[in-house]
């Protein structure tokens, strides 16, 4: 065959298809080299998750509490006023099936672990949970050295620009370019400085917030909240096999916010607690959602989550509930 | 696999290397290469699958070869029934007897149990419409005689399986795919190059317009109760740009990957949103499905009396009703394709004696504001696809129409998204002429300007491509 290439193995090429492999490999090795430098300086990026996932390194012999949720978890709750030994494991839009994942994925590297605390907020159970190809399943692969992913992983399941490429690349610029970011992680990795919400932006003034315009879902959905509710009970009894005490939060939300709640998802989510108080003796709970004596405007962040000031306030309450428990 | 995902990326070249390297000497190799390729890209789905795909293939490849082994009417009849009846109930069993079974139920107001049939709990193939309304075709044009069947199996399951369309389409007709698998294919530099250009172009649909708007969209129709008019309205619009990069782009993607192998499939989008009207639309629109349609349910329909306007206007609602019906069994769906029935048949009903009185020739709408109208009607239509059920459908359809204020609209808009879109958009209006927009673009761009254009668009793949979706039309 004319322009083929003899070679000994099963493998021909004619000269115009080495040609273009050459032309491939010329045009694409930028990228991948241009890829990987990106890779390295997201890695090297001190964000919340890499905090995380060192305190959880150095101190697992220790651990006696775990936080788990959402961004109201991640905001309400700071291990540096707990009294035991603690670390908060929450994130913006984590769920329950990522809780539950990251639980089962460290428990056996917490031999000390006793409590923890589990987020059931306003309309947690009426929202879906996430795929199993959630991005942030890199970040408790890499970090926590948790699959969440329910297969086994491979290499590109540890890249974590590609994982969620806006998100990382606004931090890759927050960090290297504007250096920017008013974040003041601890060694919790609790934001410190969590105070530029909307109520500061509103100078804390209750007319002023009384007015503001903010987003709550109010859609109901049966088959979700069944489900969840069914995966909730699932993490209970795992948590009850495991000789683990729960303590079940509704973290505080400010007035405005209380009362755009849906009341059929609040009453729904209600009975579901109440279920759980008589079922399981080894969990209590903690509903401090409508506290509005205890945490004033001053102690939120905006509408739904709690800063720093909150927070400080909430891990005290939660103390006060794990002391009854013993 | 996703065509968008990082195994995809590796699936590929794995794949080529061994189909141009390997199996070069022969066409026999060759296609043996595609085929487990296929069934290797199918099987990750769910590899269960595989037994259908493989049960669809054999069971139109011995009825073609038994119509042809005849010359009695009846004998081909009945085999070209079996085929039909396999096709369609495979499809009716896995797609529709849920939704049948439901609906009966909700009409005799029965509870479960009380009656005879239960739902099955059947996960729905991937891509089992586009496959199957394939190998159906091929035993239709064997029975017409518009084509002679194939004797090679190995063919004709590469022929049904070809990964590249399988899961999505174009939807081939075997008288333009079957012969590919049968000629020697070379290997062409600027055809490969054209193809991959033709991916970066669909990957650049898919994950940049489609998987952006797609958060926009499902954030909003999340709970559309929530929403005011505006925001509903720009999601609503933006569904039309999420669908369009979506299942665009995944053609273009389909098309670029068979032109790596050698092979040509079919246009499957002509730029519809500049259509000037629905009819238009539904020929700028998945175009090989509306093909398929007119040649195997329209035209059959109307050959007896083409002059009678009920028959023919019959034809249209029931053509359009059925791939209302094909994309999904729901209600949404059906009244989907029975609103864009009785619109074509309204732009084609003449207004006077004067046969050429139609809205479709004669519109009273500005020419230049056709496209905006018909882009308008579309959609609106598209609220009643993509909404989960009738009653969502008018949940938005009432807010967009009590002028609810809308707060949070502000929040919604991502201008650097919009310009992605006009992106798209000018690029595809000004080189309207041409298959995409990134064709043939050696001929007249140097090649350190084409490298550039080309990294741009890598780069803004991976720094702006939303957050993974699945095609949308898998799931049809």
């Amino acid at each position: 065959m004319p322009g083929l290439k003899k070679t000994l193995s099963i493998f021909s090429f004619s000269e115009t298809q080495l040609r273009f492999i050459k032309y491939c490999l010329v045009f694409f090795t930028p990228v991948v080299i241009a890829y990987f430098i990106l890779e390295m300086l997201v890695l090297n990026i001190p964000i919340n998750y890499k905090v995380f996932g060192n305190y959880l390194n150095a101190h697992s012999q220790e651990i006696e509490i775990m936080g788990l949720g959402s961004s109201q978890m991640k905001c309400g709750f700071n291990p540096a006023f707990s009294d035991g030994i603690a670390i908060n494991l929450s994130s913006t839009s984590q769920h329950h099936n990522e809780d539950f994942h990251i639980l089962k994925g460290t428990k056996d590297r917490l031999p000390k672990l006793k409590y923890v605390l589990m987020e059931v907020s306003y309309n947690h159970l009426e929202l879906p949970h996430h795929s199993s190809d959630y991005w942030k399943n890199t970040i408790y692969l890499n970090y926590y050295g948790v699959n969440a992913f329910e297969r086994t992983t491979w290499y590109k399941d540890r890249l974590v620009y590609l994982s969620n490429a806006p998100f990382y690349s606004y931090k890759l610029m927050e960090y290297y370019v504007y250096g920017s970011s008013t974040v003041k992680l601890n060694e919790y990795g609790f934001d410190t400085n969590n105070y530029n919400g909307d109520f500061k932006k509103l100078n804390y003034d209750e007319s002023k917030i009384a007015t503001h315009k903010f987003k709550i879902i109010t859609r109901e959905d049966l088959d979700i909240f069944k489900k969840n509710t069914a995966y909730l009970f699932e993490m209970l009894d795992y948590a009850k096999a495991e000789n683990l005490k729960v303590v079940v939060c509704a973290l505080p939300l400010y007035k405005t916010y209380l009362k755009e709640r849906n009341p059929n998802i609040v009453r729904r989510r209600d009975s579901v607690l109440r279920v759980i108080k008589n079922k399981y003796n080894n969990v209590i709970l903690l509903n401090e959602e409508a506290d509005t004596l205890n945490f004033t405007v001053n102690d939120f962040l905006n509408e739904n989550h709690l800063n720093p000031d909150g927070a400080k306030k909430f891990t005290a309450l939660v103390n006060s509930k794990l002391d009854s428990l013993n | 696999m996703l065509f968008s995902s990082f195994s995809f990326g590796l699936f590929l070249p794995i794949t080529l290397l061994l189909y141009w390297a390997v199996g070069f000497k022969r066409i026999k190799i060759q296609n043996a290469i595609l085929l487990l390729a296929s069934y290797f890209f199918y099987g990750l789905w769910d590899w269960r699958f595989l037994f259908l795909i493989v049960a669809s293939s054999l069971v139109d490849y011995f009825a073609a070869l038994a119509i042809n082994s005849t010359e009695e009417k009846g004998r081909q009849k009945l085999f070209l029934y079996s085929s039909i009846v396999w096709n369609l109930g495979v499809l009716f069993l896995f797609k529709y007897y849920n939704f049948f079974i439901d609906e009966f139920a909700i009409l005799f107001n029965m509870q479960q149990g009380e009656y005879a049939f239960s739902t099955l709990n059947l996960i729905l193939p991937v891509g089992l419409s586009f496959y199957t309304f394939q190998t159906m075709s091929y035993t239709i044009d064997v029975y017409k005689n518009r084509i002679t069947p194939t004797r090679n199996l190995l063919n004709f399951l590469c022929f049904v399986s070809f990964f590249p369309q399988l899961v999505a389409g174009p939807i081939e007709k075997a008288s333009d795919l079957l012969p590919q698998f049968n000629k020697k294919r070379a290997f062409v530099t600027e055809e490969v190059k054209e193809g991959l250009r033709q991916i970066l172009w669909g990957l650049f649909k898919k994950m940049v317009i489609a998987d952006n708007a797609a958060r926009i969209v499902n954030t909003v129709y999340a709970s559309p109760e929530d929403y005011g008019s505006l925001s509903l309205l720009y999601a609503s619009v933006l569904f039309f740009f999420q669908i369009y990069g979506d299942f665009s782009g995944y053609s273009d993607i389909a098309i670029g990957t068979a032109k790596l192998f050698g092979f040509k499939l079919s246009k499957n989008f002509n730029i519809p949103y500049l259509a000037k009207s629905v009819t238009d639309f539904w020929q700028r629109w998945h175009i090989t499905l509306t093909r398929w349609f007119n040649d195997y349910v329209y035209f059959p329909l109307i050959q007896k009396n083409l002059r009678s306007s009920t028959r023919r206007n019959a034809a249209i609602f029931l053509t359009m009703g059925l791939i209302g019906l094909w994309h999904g069994a729901d209600w949404t769906f059906i009244i989907f394709g029975a609103f864009q029935g009785v619109l074509i048949i309204l732009e084609r009903t003449p207004l006077t004696k004067n046969r050429k009185s139609t809205l479709f020739h004669k519109s009273p709408i500005p020419r230049f504001l056709l496209p905006i109208f018909t882009f308008l009607i579309i959609t609106a239509s598209s609220i009643l696809f993509r909404s989960q059920n009738i009653g969502e459908a008018g949940i938005v359809f009432k807010r967009i129409f009590s002028f609810i204020p809308s707060e949070t609209l502000g929040s919604l808009i991502n201008i650097k998204f919009l310009i992605f879109v006009f992106i798209m958009m000018a690029s595809e209006i000004i080189t309207r002429s041409k298959d995409f927009p990134l064709t043939q673009i050696d001929r007249y761009i140097n090649r350190p300007t084409r490298w550039i254009i080309y990294y741009i668009f890598i780069f803004l793949i991976f720094r702006y491509a939303g957050p993974k979706e699945d095609f949308i039309y898998f799931q049809f």
